[in-house]
């Protein structure tokens, strides 16, 4: 890699600490702004509470609406913090070195913000802990034939794991931090969080054996989560929602959100912060590639749909699909269709591939469409359920707006706090990737 | 390696190959030594740890604990309270299934983090001997334990290597 051999271990170190340096004036008024949509978010949540649930605009069939459809969003973005991660890490895939820290956070903090939404959700979100099992003086427990808390399974070991392996790998480069440290604020923070590490070779054997074995957990548990997530859907008998190909389906728009999210996310950092020489275009094109082949997939899947609403022959199926593309909802399908699969296909052309400001919109547009592809799942099927008499549809409130806004601003915040005291681009492993310093013979690359 | 190592000799080294060849000098003579790197790699491991690490054994054993528990929290739990939905069975194993594969997981997980800090050693709230800071920037840093007698030889030995700096600290 050309690039790489400018670069070495005092340039990744000077590239990544400047990074922590103290706050600019730019980076208050973002971390203003995200505040300010937490609060709108906290605001419409609390009036929900409130006045009831009545004040979303949930109504009769379509029960799951505007914070489902977040949910599982959330969750799809959080997806491909640990495809990149473990998954490219077991492939020894090199263009994950300097993405991945941020993808890893992006999952953290997404999978916080997913969790929000069925407690927010709930009519009563103060009884939420009754997904638990414990016991209680019911003596009652959950059902565990019940998706919904397959759900709860999935998604608390997908954040506790994904947080460990984040925390695991940040442990080195907090280290490297507290080493150069200027103020005793970092200092001690930055002591604390590293946990005494010192990279004694005895450590490093450990950890790089344990952080392998991270990784061969963290990968089942990408196929698993929104597999899980799908059977929320597929396991019911709701017309468009009862089908076999949605926990592939749900995986590979969930990788592709979250990639799209990950190019969102680092071009205006690699700007900011100057990290040209680490973030090169060879590892644009690699996303860019990625997702080619996870919008590939997901028009596959789309299309798949309509095909097997076609041959099953049956009329509740069948009409589902033509009311998504031609029904009452109509433009919400054709967002989707456009950004999910059209405008993805720009990316074949190869200077577009590597083009920042193109691949920044269109990670927007990604983001958009991702968002509709999960209103279209969730409130165009439970729209038209089987009965005429009972279909009916979902009144958006900008009680539902302000929350989606809300959420945003959630993920934002916790974003922009760890860009400013974490290292966000991954010292230890793109050093590792490096040929290693040798006074005879080069250095090996690793 | 046992004797007396009341004194530390650290010496920074820029390259790599230096400091494996400093390594082997000093198992050669085998004294208790300890290796600080900015990088874990693989040619140093095969001369410092070339042994598994034993984090594995820990990991399988959480993971099949977490099985067992998962399958076993689903189905006491049912059998405690039984709530038969659409003529299913009680105990719906493929259901379950789920449930056992998420805590496979998160037991196995759980224990590795619980061995790392074991075997690591960490959390830490005590200042390793001879540990600089520029041993997690771009150096790498060899301490060897010796007695008051022998820092001159392990000095020597150190800088006819290829260490950049050499000093003597007190004990190992």
């Amino acid at each position: 890699m050309a690039e790489e051999k400018k670069v070495d271990y005092a340039l990744v170190n000077r590239l990544v600490l400047k990074m922590l340096e103290p706050p600019t004036f730019g980076w208050y008024v973002l971390l203003g702004i995200c505040l300010l949509s937490v609060g709108i978010g906290a605001f419409c949540w609390s009036r929900q509470i409130l006045y009831g649930i009545g004040a979303s605009g949930k109504s009769h069939p379509a029960m799951w609406g505007f914070y489902i459809t977040t949910f599982v969003f959330w969750v799809g973005i959080a997806h491909s913090g640990t495809l990149i991660s473990a998954v490219l890490y077991l492939y020894r895939a090199k263009f994950r070195m300097p993405i991945y820290r941020l993808a890893e956070a992006m999952t953290v903090f997404a999978v916080l913000t997913a969790g929000l939404f069925p407690v927010i959700h709930l009519g009563r979100p103060w009884f939420f802990y009754w997904l638990m099992p414990y016991p209680n003086q019911m003596a009652l427990w959950p059902n565990f034939r019940s998706p919904l808390l397959w759900d709860v399974f999935a998604v608390s070991t997908y954040l506790t794991i994904s947080a460990t392996f984040f925390i695991v790998g940040l442990i080195p480069d907090i280290a490297v931090a507290r080493d150069a440290a200027k103020t005793k604020f970092r200092k001690i923070l930055y002591s604390i969080c590293s946990l005494g590490w010192r990279g004694s070779y005895t450590q490093w054997k450990h950890y790089t054996s344990a952080y392998l074995l991270f990784a061969a957990f963290a990968t089942p548990l990408v196929v698993s989560v929104h597999s899980v997530v799908s059977w929320d859907f597929a396991v019911s008998i709701v017309p468009g929602w009862h089908a076999t190909i949605f926990p592939p389906y749900f995986v590979a728009g969930a990788i592709f959100s979250g990639v799209a999210m990950v190019i969102t996310l680092i071009i205006p950092l690699r700007k900011v912060y100057g990290l040209e020489a680490l973030v090169t275009e060879k590892h644009f094109d690699a996303m860019s590639k990625l997702i080619l082949v996870t919008s590939g997939v997901v028009g596959y899947s789309y299309l798949t749909e309509f095909y097997s609403a076609w041959w099953s022959n049956n009329p509740f199926e069948r009409y589902q699909f033509w009311f998504r593309p031609f029904g009452h909802y109509a433009w919400a399908f054709w967002i989707m269709f456009t950004c999910n699969v059209i405008l993805p296909l720009l990316l074949w052309i190869k200077p577009l591939r590597t083009h920042i400001g193109f691949l920044f919109v269109l990670s927007i547009f990604i983001n958009i469409g991702m968002w509709f592809e999960r209103f279209n799942i969730i409130l165009q099927s439970l729209s038209r359920d089987f009965l005429p008499a009972q279909w009916g549809g979902y009144n958006i409130s900008w009680t539902d707006y302000g929350i989606l806004f809300g959420s945003f601003g959630w993920f934002g915040m916790w974003m922009v706090i760890f860009i400013k005291f974490f290292p966000s681009v991954a010292i230890t492993e793109i050093k590792e990737i490096l040929p290693a310093p040798k006074r005879h013979g080069g250095g090996e690359d690793h | 390696m046992k004797g007396d190592k009341s004194k530390a000799v650290v010496g920074v080294f820029t390259y790599m190959d230096d400091l494996i060849n400093a390594i082997k000098k000093v198992k050669d003579k085998s004294l208790d030594y300890r290796v600080y790197s900015p990088v874990p790699n693989h040619e140093l491991e095969d001369v410092v740890y070339p042994q598994k690490s034993p984090v594995r054994f820990v990991t399988a054993t959480g993971a099949v604990m977490g099985l067992c528990a998962g399958f076993a929290l689903a189905i006491l739990t049912s059998m405690d309270w039984p709530l038969r939905t659409s003529a299913k069975a009680i105990n719906s194993i493929p259901a379950f299934v789920v449930v056992g594969y998420e805590w496979t997981i998160l037991w196995g997980g759980l224990a590795t983090l619980g061995a790392l800090f074991f075997f690591c050693k960490i959390p830490s709230m005590f200042s390793a001997i001879g540990y600089d800071p520029r041993f997690s920037h771009d150096k790498f840093g060899l301490v060897v334990g010796c007695s008051g007698d022998t820092t001159g030889e392990v000095k020597e030995l150190m800088i006819s290597s290829g260490a950049d700096e050499v000093e003597v600290r007190d004990g190992l």
